[in-house]
């Protein structure tokens, strides 16, 4: 009786707000301030469709949430982060992307097209790339550094800095061992698990929300960065350096994918082709600071940024990078463990 | 005898209560300790058999370790709060009435903006290059500047900071009911300043310091962002390690059975500190 | 003596609790992007925010969500706190024990036992799935605050208000409530502060139709903490602050 009393105030309260069937919005589900305002705004002038921005803070949690809410989820478009896409694809998480329907695809740089985590981009468009590379405050470290492996300089103890993002991390790990970040053999993660706990008592500090920030604070002269943080963090610390290490840079990419469920799967496809625009590439590379895979934009781009090796890196930087790929539930496992060792320092 | 008409408020009530109670704690918190006892799955998060495995997982020694570590910070905390707080509340029962509303509004403002903010805010102040050490070299009164980020004590203050309108609240609420003539009344009956403290005041007050107690130690266990931001997130909380089972290694049966687990040793701990309480004659509350 | 030493006292810990928030007021003003040096006076932050449409509606969606999450958490914590401290009725202990387990969860528990009712009961996320959570998240925060306040209370007043005839309703409405005040505005305002400001429990069961503030604010880190939000902080001080001082003046003036 109590619970049918509730049952239904709720019941009245909930028609009392949902509302009828809208017109056609697109409903945006990316990171925070990925996407200028300014990129909205000329989408809906052009197209009349209102865009409704909803943020989250990780992969994690987006992916979480579009698993869970499944047949309820009202969003037409998301934006996860490499691996990401091959995971939410093998789940069936995603909606085919009609090529049809999507203009300016062939400005794409064929190196970021038709990787593995999506063969031949049937669910995905590339949105933005950068990688994870050595920073380095050239004004307290004195001497080359070029690899990986200078973290584990006694002369570095305490100034280190690493990311707060366990593939991340042990991707640098096991790459100094000699291996693939993307391993997924028991044995060399435990190496690279025993290798870190001897960098531990150098690490200061983990921070992937801002990870320029403990250089500029001057709590930390050296470690792991994003390549865009590194821009961000030169205006504030000219001193700052970003390396690409010997044993190779971590790259990642962030693609455009449209949920299963979308409820306006043709405005999803309508903002993908606006952006595809070399002009508008141009104006978000230019604001976000990370790289635009969009080759005809990158013409347009301003001298400075275009050439920033940073932002834009030469093929000799690539040399040994990797993209992180989806290694299955039973490795993450075997991650997560030795990671929650590390960080509570057994 | 009770009449009729105070019937119908009474059973409204209750079932408002208990209807919302039941809906909205009782029933999600079955499905947490159903998950707790299932299998992990890496497709639909959680799946059938059902087993024990993800309390058999939490004997390892290092949760034992992370719960003790972050049981110690929150207790750091409302230590610190409770000393702080204690004299603040009972300072503003003596202020003038009128103004005791608007120095309570004053205290929770600065709450409104965002305790994400706030704590960035801190760490403006507490970096190597933040105001305060510059602040002390330009005094002269250090030489190099001091290491107060990403540790321990930056992980206290930052829960203090973000903590501390939660025991005044409960405080300054039976702080103001403390009515002078009894504390005249103490005074009159040749009771010291100090003898008026233990015996009058201390008593009195003794639900509001229990209230506060609990409104900073419980929810100090799980704010998982203040050791990612301040702590360097090396300082880990009971918090982040639930979070990470729940989003990063993606273990549902595992992340629910340490919130089941937890919520058990917390609980036990303010029982046994009842019974203690009873035992040495004061009254529980 | 006894007057200057809890002004002075008073007076520090209201210094130092302003302290970060007077460090974020100047940076916000502040016209270099990275925080720790001092680039020049610039409003820029201020006119970057007000371009942001998204932010402003989100910023009103979340007070809206906060006064009304505060208002219905202290009515029902209020009444809870009367039922337990003056009815008689089985269960009481687990009443209580459902309190102590809503404030024990780890807040990405309560997030994900909470969505996964909403989607067992098909209830559209928005609005009011946002209030549902806060609400309940808040309610012990209030009980816990009135039953202390209750404690304390003399158990003769609301015997005498019924010997002399008073229904249950008036007793409470008369005698009882302004009785507790302190502690409903106190319990009020705790979850005013706890909805205002919580991420983990919102990100989960929001939906796109209604974003609020903390989300923006949280997800914003991960791109470096813009100074915008030191602009939006500042904004949210001085609207609190105005907020505060017309109820001073309606309250000065209905005296009158």
């Amino acid at each position: 009786m109590k619970k049918l009393a509730l049952a239904t105030l709720l019941a009245v309260g909930l028609t009392g707000c949902s509302g009828s069937e809208e017109p056609q919005v697109l409903n945006l589900y990316n990171w925070s301030e990925y996407m200028p305002q300014e990129v909205l705004d000329r989408f809906t002038e052009e197209t009349g469709i209102p865009v409704v921005y909803t943020t989250y803070d990780s992969n994690e949690a987006m992916y979480a949430r579009l698993k869970l809410l499944d047949e309820s989820a009202a969003y037409d478009l998301a934006v996860p982060s490499t691996y990401y896409v091959s995971k939410m694809r093998q789940e069936d998480l995603l909606m085919p992307i009609d090529r049809s329907k999507i203009e300016g695809f062939d400005n794409l740089d064929p190196e970021l097209v038709n990787l593995d985590i999506d063969p031949d981009n049937q669910y995905s468009v590339p949105y933005l790339w950068g990688t994870t590379g050595l920073a380095v405050d050239t004004a307290d470290v004195d001497g080359e550094v070029t690899a990986w492996a200078d973290l584990w300089d006694e002369r570095f103890e305490g100034r280190v800095m690493l990311t707060n993002d366990m593939r991340e991390v042990f991707h640098v790990a096991l790459r100094v061992l000699g291996y693939s970040g993307n391993s997924t053999n028991p044995d060399e993660i435990e190496a690279a698990y025993e290798k870190l706990t001897e960098l531990m008592p150098s690490v200061r500090t983990f921070n992937s929300d801002a990870p320029r920030m403990p250089y500029l604070e001057g709590e930390t002269d050296i470690g792991m960065i994003w390549n865009g943080e590194a821009v961000m963090g030169r205006d504030g610390l000219p001193t700052l350096e970003y390396v690409y290490p010997a044993e190779g840079i971590i790259a990642w990419l962030d693609s455009f994918v449209i949920p299963k469920n979308a409820k306006n799967p043709d405005a999803a496809h309508q903002f993908i082709s606006f952006v595809l625009q070399p002009e508008i590439s141009a104006l978000i590379s230019e604001d976000i600071g990370y790289a635009t895979p969009n080759l005809a934009a990158r013409d347009l781009l301003d001298e400075s940024v275009a050439n920033d090796r940073a932002s834009y890196p030469n093929a000799t930087d690539m040399i040994n990078a990797e993209f992180q790929t989806d290694i299955g539930d039973e490795a993450l496992q075997v991650y997560a463990k030795y990671w929650e060792m590390l960080k509570s320092g057994q | 005898m009770r009449s009729a008409r105070q019937q119908p408020f009474r059973t409204a009530v209750l079932i408002l209560v208990w209807g919302w109670l039941l809906f909205l704690v009782f029933t999600p918190n079955l499905l947490v300790v159903g998950a707790s006892v299932m299998t992990r799955d890496p497709g639909t998060f959680i799946s059938l058999p059902l087993n024990l495995d993800a309390y058999r997982q939490l004997l390892n020694p290092l949760y034992l370790e992370v719960f003790l570590h972050s049981l110690y910070m929150a207790a750091m905390t409302t230590l610190i709060c409770l000393l702080i707080g204690y004299p603040f509340a009972w300072s503003l029962s003596k202020v003038a009435r009128q103004h005791q509303v608007l120095l309570i509004f004053l205290l929770i403002v600065p709450f409104w903006t965002n305790s994400l903010v706030r704590t960035y805010a801190l760490k403006l102040i507490l970096a190597t290059n933040g105001l305060l050490n510059s602040a002390l070299m330009s005094l002269g009164l250090i030489e190099e500047p001091l290491q107060m980020l990403y540790t321990e004590g930056a992980v206290i203050i930052g829960l203090v900071y973000l903590l501390l309108p939660f025991m005044i609240l409960p405080l300054y609420a039976v702080f103001d009911d403390l009515r002078d003539d009894l504390l005249r009344a103490s005074h009159d009956l040749g009771a010291g300043r100090f003898s008026t403290f233990i015996h009058v005041i201390v008593p009195l007050t003794l639900p509001g310091v229990l209230a506060g107690v609990m409104l900073v130690l419980l929810p100090a266990m799980g704010l998982f962002f203040v050791p990612d931001i301040l702590g360097g997130s090396r300082n880990l909380l009971v918090g982040n390690v639930i979070k990470n089972q729940f989003l990063d290694a993606r273990n549902w049966p595992f992340g629910a059975a340490a919130s089941i687990v937890l919520t058990l040793a917390m609980a036990f701990l303010m029982f046994a500190h009842r019974l203690s309480k009873r035992r040495i004659g004061e009254e529980g509350v | 003596m006894s007057r200057w030493l809890p002004r002075t006292y008073l007076t520090l810990i209201y210094l130092l609790l302003y302290v970060p928030i007077l460090v974020l007021v100047v940076f916000s003003f502040n016209d270099s992007r990275t925080g720790y040096e001092w680039g020049g006076l610039s409003l820029r932050w201020y006119e970057a925010l007000f371009n942001n449409r998204a932010m402003v509606q989100a910023m009103w969606n979340s007070l809206w969500l906060a006064l009304s999450a505060a208002t219905v958490s202290t009515i029902i914590g209020a009444l809870t706190a009367l039922a337990l401290h003056r009815y008689r009725f089985r269960g009481k202990k687990v009443l209580n024990g459902m309190l102590f387990i809503v404030m024990m969860s780890p807040e990405i528990v309560l997030a994900i036992s909470l969505l996964a009712l909403f989607l067992l009961v098909g209830l559209q996320l928005g609005y009011v799935s946002l209030l549902l959570a806060h609400v309940t998240f808040c309610l012990p925060f209030v009980v816990i605050t009135v039953m202390a306040r209750l404690s304390g209370f003399d158990e003769r007043l609301p015997e005498a208000a019924r010997d002399l005839g008073a229904s249950d309703f008036t007793m409470t409405r008369t005698v009882l409530i302004p009785v507790i005040m302190p502690a409903l505005l106190a319990g009020w305002l705790l979850g005013f502060t706890l909805s205002l400001d919580d991420v983990v429990v919102s990100t989960f069961v929001s939906g796109p139709s209604y974003e609020i503030l903390p989300l923006r604010i949280y997800s914003m880190v991960r791109v470096g903490l813009k100074p915008e939000v030191n602009a939006l902080g500042t904004l949210l001080l001085v609207f609190s602050l105005v907020m505060l001082m017309l109820s001073q003046w309606i309250l000065l003036r209905s005296k009158r």
